[in-house]
């Protein structure tokens, strides 16, 4: 007990003995840690807009105006139990036309007084479950809805190149957000663990010494180990500071311009803490 | 309590040692006399487990030098008190934290290390500088909390690497006075030096090296 004592202490002495090398090592966290959060937040919004759109992928299940009321029931029951299907509602023909005619803003045709008929047929819109809002779990469920009696292949249709095209860009978005992530992870990373070498290359005959008058290894590690971590900490504070305080401003000037979660700055000082201390242990590894 | 038996080593370049056998009994005071390069900090390295020989052994208190396990090798260094020719202090803390490091690495509670270490500093003369970085203090003063270092864990043995190497001659009276007095008191003192002036004017067991041989 009083060794830990001893060793919170050292570890909190050392980072004020070597005030410089600190500020450093805290700086470049905190710098790291801005980059990464920039590009979490644009990763998380990127997300947000993708689930978006991929909440819009639905069917529509066109139905032949000959369909009596008890085929549309049977067919409604059959869909919702097709895997995939989390919700069928069904768009009457009159339910069509207003739609038609609200969603062109033209109020002042009366299409049924043109024609004389209602030319738009009945439908099924068919939600997916989120497992399914893509090109292969909608093609499955079109092609099972497809099958079905009274239903043609050609009547279920639904936005392809949409979802094909979506899907390619996630694909590309997903890419570049890995990379650009691990690269500026591992910068960061190096850039810790050279300042944590840097301080075991100025101690080293402080080092050398206390180990000689009967320290053990992990005695000499341990402080800066907490060396490490209270300035990932620091780091880390810093920069969740800095970005809250950056969005602040901007959603002054822009209201709704972004959502952050605290989750963010909550993981960008859990980072710096991890990053402090992965630094501090390969450098200890490595050098001592 | 420290004895080498037939010891061989060598360095990657060529030096070390050819055959060397030492016993030192509790509360003995022996001089480790030769000159430069012919070995004597080795000997003392082998006795703290800083090198290991490739012939023979070395039997610290009930530790085996073929046998201990590199983890036991603190354990064996907090019963020894060293002093080195160029002191090794801990230049990034004050005089009563260089001492005070010996009892922490131990685990000792905070009023027991204050104590021992104001007492291995009056014991030295050091009480007045105690919160004195090292670079503030003379040679003399430096190789004292060196010696305060070295005594705060009451070791069973001493061993004292040219301590007055680096000091004038009135400094280095002063330092064998105080290691003259801890021997009275019980110490035993193993002190490596190729000052022949010294040794010849002491009664005590001399033990000479030369070429990394000891000679009987």
């Amino acid at each position: 007990m009083q060794s830990a004592i001893f060793i919170l202490r050292e570890g909190i002495a050392g980072l004020m003995r070597s005030r410089f090398t600190g500020f450093v090592a805290v700086l470049t966290i905190a710098i790291s840690l801005i980059l990464i959060g920039v590009f979490l937040i644009i990763t998380v919004n990127l997300a947000e807009v993708v689930d978006r759109l991929r909440s819009r992928v639905e069917l529509e299940v066109f139905l032949d105006d000959s369909l009596d009321e008890a085929k549309i029931d049977r067919l409604a029951e059959e869909m919702a139990s097709i895997d995939g299907v989390s919700a069928v509602t069904f768009i009457s023909k009159e339910m069509a036309i207003r739609e038609f005619e609200s969603l062109f803003d033209d109020q002042q045709h009366d299409y049924f007084d043109v024609l004389g008929f209602n030319p738009l047929p009945a439908s099924f819109r068919i939600k997916l479950r989120d497992a399914y809002r893509n090109a292969a779990g909608a093609e499955r469920v079109a092609a099972a809805i497809g099958a079905l009696v009274d239903i043609g292949e050609e009547d279920v249709v639904y936005r392809r190149k949409f979802v094909v095209l979506l899907e390619k860009y996630i694909k590309i978005a997903i890419a570049v957000d890995f990379l650009v992530g691990t690269i500026v992870c591992l910068s960061a990373l190096l850039l810790v663990t050279n300042n944590i070498r840097l301080i075991i290359l100025s101690k080293n005959k402080i080092i050398e010494t206390m180990m000689l008058v009967g320290a053990t290894r992990a005695f000499v590690q341990l402080p800066l180990f907490i060396q490490g971590m209270i300035q990932g900490l620091v780091g880390g504070i810093i920069s969740a500071l800095f970005l809250y305080a950056v969005l602040m401003v901007g959603s002054i000037e822009i209201p709704g311009l972004i959502s952050v979660s605290w989750r963010i700055y909550a993981l960008l000082t859990a980072l710096g803490v991890l990053l402090g201390l992965a630094g501090s242990y390969t450098a200890v590894r490595r050098y001592l | 309590m420290v004895k080498i038996y037939r010891a061989k080593m060598r360095y990657p370049n060529g030096d070390g040692l050819d055959r060397v056998d030492l016993e030192v009994k509790n509360g003995e005071f022996v001089y480790l006399v030769g000159p430069s390069g012919a070995g004597k900090s080795t000997v003392l390295k082998l006795i703290y487990m800083e090198e290991f020989p490739s012939e023979g052994y070395v039997t610290v208190a009930s530790y085996n030098s073929n046998e201990i396990a590199p983890g036991d090798i603190p354990y064996i260094r907090r019963k020894l008190g060293i002093i080195f020719q160029d002191f090794k202090l801990l230049e990034d803390r004050d005089v009563f934290e260089n001492v005070a490091f010996v009892l922490h690495v131990t685990g000792a509670r905070r009023k027991d290390v204050k104590r021992k270490t104001l007492r291995a500093l009056a014991e030295v003369g050091l009480s007045h500088k105690s919160r004195k970085l090292p670079h503030e203090l003379s040679g003399g003063e430096q190789q004292r909390v060196a010696i305060a270092r070295a005594i705060v864990n009451d070791p069973f043995i001493l061993l004292a690497d040219e301590p007055t190497g680096n000091l004038d001659p009135k400094t280095s009276v002063e330092i064998m006075n105080i290691l003259d007095k801890l021997n009275a008191r019980g110490t035993a003192i193993l002190m490596a030096t190729h000052n022949y002036e010294l040794v010849n004017s002491t009664s005590r067991r001399i033990v000479s090296i030369k070429k990394g041989r000891t000679l009987s």
